[in-house]
């Protein structure tokens, strides 16, 4: 009992940074190339800290509050990366995360500067946090199955296609845009009301980089894809605890042999597998093409 | 005052442009955006300090760390990329694979400094002060500001005066055509990798002397402000990359030193947000025209 | 009754015409062709239509309204449908999940029920799935539906992409050489089938090499040759007109 009891801030982190990849996965679901989503989760943390320690505002309203921050920022970054396409759209929506990051900052009598913004209740549990990843996970299953998912998967492998079909690319991306806001500006609300404290640069570079790896390493199409990705990644430093020093050197081991060997991700390459194996016809057109 | 202010963001520049002409280089032949750099960059300025603690001249230390993070950035071509080019999942599957190849060579460098912050020997380079009208420049800056521009100017030579520069453009323009004539991939990626690595780890000497620090995550700062750098050059543009960079160096120390230095960050991403919104493809970039939603 | 009427419509690409003053009618429950040698500008004259470039002057009218300036998605909602010469599709997705793509602008359950997979999204989502698989018989392809759309032969392909564009019910369809590629018997069943909705009222625009099939199918043709119309008429007359022959023995 005491063992499983030590995993359970792992299992919280694991349920925390499981929305965080959500929010990642669906814009690139829809063929936008935008990691603004770290900024948003940060816009989020921030939105439910501040109203929970200076005005005192009970946990429902704080939580919707951070998701609709998270959910409006999204809408308003969806127009002008609209105009951009591939890195330029990553390196955009980049600045973007940088801009929040330095606004937090520099607004130090609000946000508490790069000192952070601590003394925050926790409100927030296990439960709590399963509760909305489960949520989460039903939401990404019912896009999925839903005309949305098919017009984010038309709109990703051609847009020139989508739009002949009457898809509308632009709104279609904001609305994915806008999801992703409200799962980061959610779970970012949640992670502040779980860790006590909340600091700018939690929100950077290198929560960009984890979360990116998550999506890509599990698999960018499939639902299942960035569930796959957090578990192995947020397990692995564990895994390898006895390794001590040579954790960190492993883990970027298995990041190069895990795309070496399955470019596309770990679940979108066994689901290829998977088809082409049920299809002989497939190992036909492939020989031919 | 403000003069003096211009000279030292043009002297940091110079050395952006060596990180960036690396970078951007990888980016605009392959396009494959190596996020490993930094690390290269950090291995460059490891094994110039190691060097120069074992008893070398300045100068050879200067080479051989040129020389090893050129190698160590062609290992990661190998280990890293080269699997996964005839996937056709490069964009996404190389960002990840990268990402792994920096953690190794971080986690190398951590090891070997004990997360310490390490500094080069203090006699290192002498410490003259010059004064050209009015200006303070430090021998230094001089040697840095003389090395960038031997350095660009190099790359430029090879890359336009050469048959081997010849090829690599040739490759950047059109890979499928240039294989077709017959140009070996795996040399074209031997060269350009080997030069991004070369670049990198002179920077990484250079930016090691001038802040007097060299530490383990030294690389991550500058690999954000290299796609900076790469985007407002416009991709795979040397000379966009170059004025790209100096101006960049001169942006950031004047607003340091006019501004909070808090700002100065919100000011350059500001600025390069409302260049993409601009200039979708760059300030020199040219029109991919992939762009299908309106009418054209 | 929702014909397609250009008029006078006109494209230059910096300097080069790629569509000099075209003028055609394309009429509700008829099949009409466009031919012409390679580069005399139908494809760009379909894009002209379908709203993926714009006009340089000219109108194209649909169902009486003015469309040139529309974008391409508005365009497609008010009832245009496509096909590709070169073949796009998903090809990794099943071929009824590129089938069920099509039927995206009749989708009337909410955005909030597709989010949240409230039993509306769900019943339309197996609606939608009844009525893919009907279209699929109706092409002979019932058995390909889980087929990953990139491993079917060209000729399949083909069919996927036409049953994707009468899955959004279209009013007029623009048919980009749709038989290039497959037999002569499967160019004929192909053909029934166009015949059959144009019975049921549709405007069919049919572009093609294959002569034999234009001169079987189309009640009228245009011919195109360098941007401009050189040829209208019923098949058999435009084949004789001596325009048109040294247009393609030209090309020779």
């Amino acid at each position: 009992m005491d063992t499983l009891l030590s995993f359970r801030p792992l299992f919280d982190l694991f349920l925390i940074h499981l929305g965080f990849a959500y929010s990642q996965y669906i814009v690139l679901r829809a063929g936008a190339f935008s990691i603004g989503n770290v900024g948003l989760s940060a816009i989020g943390a921030y939105t439910a800290a501040i109203l929970t320690v200076n005005y005192g505002l009970p946990l429902p309203v704080t939580l919707l509050a951070g998701a609709f921050a998270g959910l409006a920022f999204g809408a308003l970054l969806a127009i002008p990366l609209a105009r951009l396409r591939g890195v330029y759209q990553a390196i955009a929506s980049l600045a973007f995360v940088q801009i929040v990051l330095s606004a937090n900052l520099y607004a130090e009598n609000v946000t508490g500067g790069a000192m952070g913004f601590s003394g925050i209740p926790k409100l927030v549990g296990t439960g709590t946090l399963l509760v909305f990843a489960l949520a989460t996970i039903h939401v990404m299953l019912a896009i999925s199955r839903s005309r949305l998912g098919r017009a984010f998967d038309a709109v990703r492998e051609d847009e020139g296609m989508a739009v002949s079909l009457g898809i509308n690319a632009a709104r279609t991306q904001a609305i994915a845009y806008m999801i992703s806001g409200l799962l980061a500006g959610l779970f970012g609300s949640l992670e502040a009301l779980h860790s006590y404290a909340v600091e700018p640069n939690q929100f950077g570079f290198h929560l960009i980089i984890v979360i990116l790896s998550y999506v890509v390493l599990g698999g960018r199409r499939s639902v299942w894809g960035p569930l796959v990705g957090v578990a192995l990644l947020i397990a692995l430093p564990e895994i390898s605890r006895p390794l001590a020093d040579a954790r960190i050197m492993i883990y970027g081991l298995i990041l190069m042999a895990v795309m070496n060997f399955m470019p596309r991700g770990i679940v979108d390459t066994l689901v290829a597998r998977r088809t082409r194996a049920a299809n002989p016809e497939v190992r036909q057109a492939e020989v031919k093409g | 005052m403000f003069l003096q202010q211009i000279v030292n963001g043009l002297v940091i520049g110079g050395v952006y442009a060596l990180f960036a002409l690396g970078f951007t280089l990888i980016f605009g032949i392959h396009k494959i955006m190596n996020l490993a750099h930094g690390g290269i960059f950090m291995t460059g300025a490891f094994i110039g300090l190691y060097s120069v603690q074992a008893g070398l001249p300045l100068w050879l230390a200067f080479i051989l760390a040129m020389i090893g993070a050129g190698l160590v950035s062609v290992i990661i071509e190998v280990t890293a990329f080269r699997r996964l080019r005839q996937s056709g999942e490069v964009e996404f599957s190389a960002l990840i694979s990268s990402i792994g190849a920096n953690l190794v060579l971080v986690s190398i460098a951590q090891m070997l400094s004990k997360t310490q912050v390490l500094r080069f020997p203090f006699d290192t380079f002498p410490v003259v002060i010059f004064k050209v009208w009015g200006l303070r420049v430090s021998a230094l800056q001089l040697a840095m500001a003389v090395l960038a521009i031997l350095l660009v100017a190099g790359l430029s030579w090879y890359l336009y005066r050469t048959g081997f520069g010849r090829q690599v453009r040739a490759v950047a323009q059109n890979e499928r055509a240039a294989l077709l004539a017959g140009i070996r991939p795996s040399v074209i990626y031997f060269q350009t990798f080997m030069l991004s690595g070369m670049l990198a780890g002179a920077a990484g000497v250079l930016v090691g002397l001038a802040f007097n620090s060299i530490h383990f995550m030294m690389g991550d700062p500058f690999l954000l402000r290299g796609f900076v750098v790469v985007i407002l050059g416009g991709l795979g543009s040397v000379a966009g990359a170059l004025v790209a960079s100096l101006g960049f160096g001169v942006l950031q120390t004047l607003s340091v030193a006019y501004l909070s230095s808090r700002l100065s960050d919100i000011i350059i991403f500001g600025l390069l947000f409302a260049v993409l919104l601009l200039r979708p493809n760059g300030l020199f970039g040219q029109d991919e025209a992939g762009v299908l939603r309106g009418r054209r | 009754m929702t014909d397609l009427v250009l008029e006078h419509v006109h494209k230059n690409f910096g300097g080069v015409i790629a569509s000099n003053d075209v003028s055609m009618r394309v009429p509700a429950g008829r099949i009409t062709g466009l031919i012409g040698p390679n580069g005399a500008g139908k494809t760009t004259l379909i894009n002209l239509i379908t709203g993926m470039l714009s006009l340089s002057s000219g109108r194209v009218l649909f169902g009486g309204r003015d469309i040139s300036a529309e974008p391409a998605d508005k365009v497609a909602r008010a009832g245009m449908g496509r096909t590709f010469q070169n073949i796009r599709l998903q090809k990794e997705a099943s071929v009824l999940a590129n089938v069920m793509v099509g039927f995206h602008r009749h989708e009337t359950c909410s955005l909030v029920a597709a989010i949240l997979g409230l039993p509306s999204s769900r019943r339309e989502d197996a609606l939608l799935r009844q009525k893919a698989m009907a279209l699929l018989g109706r092409f002979g392809m019932a058995g390909h539906a889980d087929s990953p759309a990139g491993s079917l032969a060209y000729g399949h392909q083909r069919k996927v992409e036409m049953m994707r564009a009468l899955a959004t019910d279209p009013d007029l369809i623009l048919l980009d050489e749709p038989v290039a590629g497959m037999n002569d018997v499967e160019a004929l069943q192909l053909g029934r089938i166009f015949r059959e909705l144009a019975d049921e009222g549709k405007a069919i625009l049919l572009i093609e090499h294959n002569m034999r099939f234009v001169q079987e199918l189309c009640d009228h043709v245009y011919v195109l040759d360098g941007g401009r119309l050189i040829a209208e008429g019923k098949p058999r007359d435009v084949v004789a007109d001596p325009a048109v022959i040294t247009a393609y023995l030209g090309e020779e």
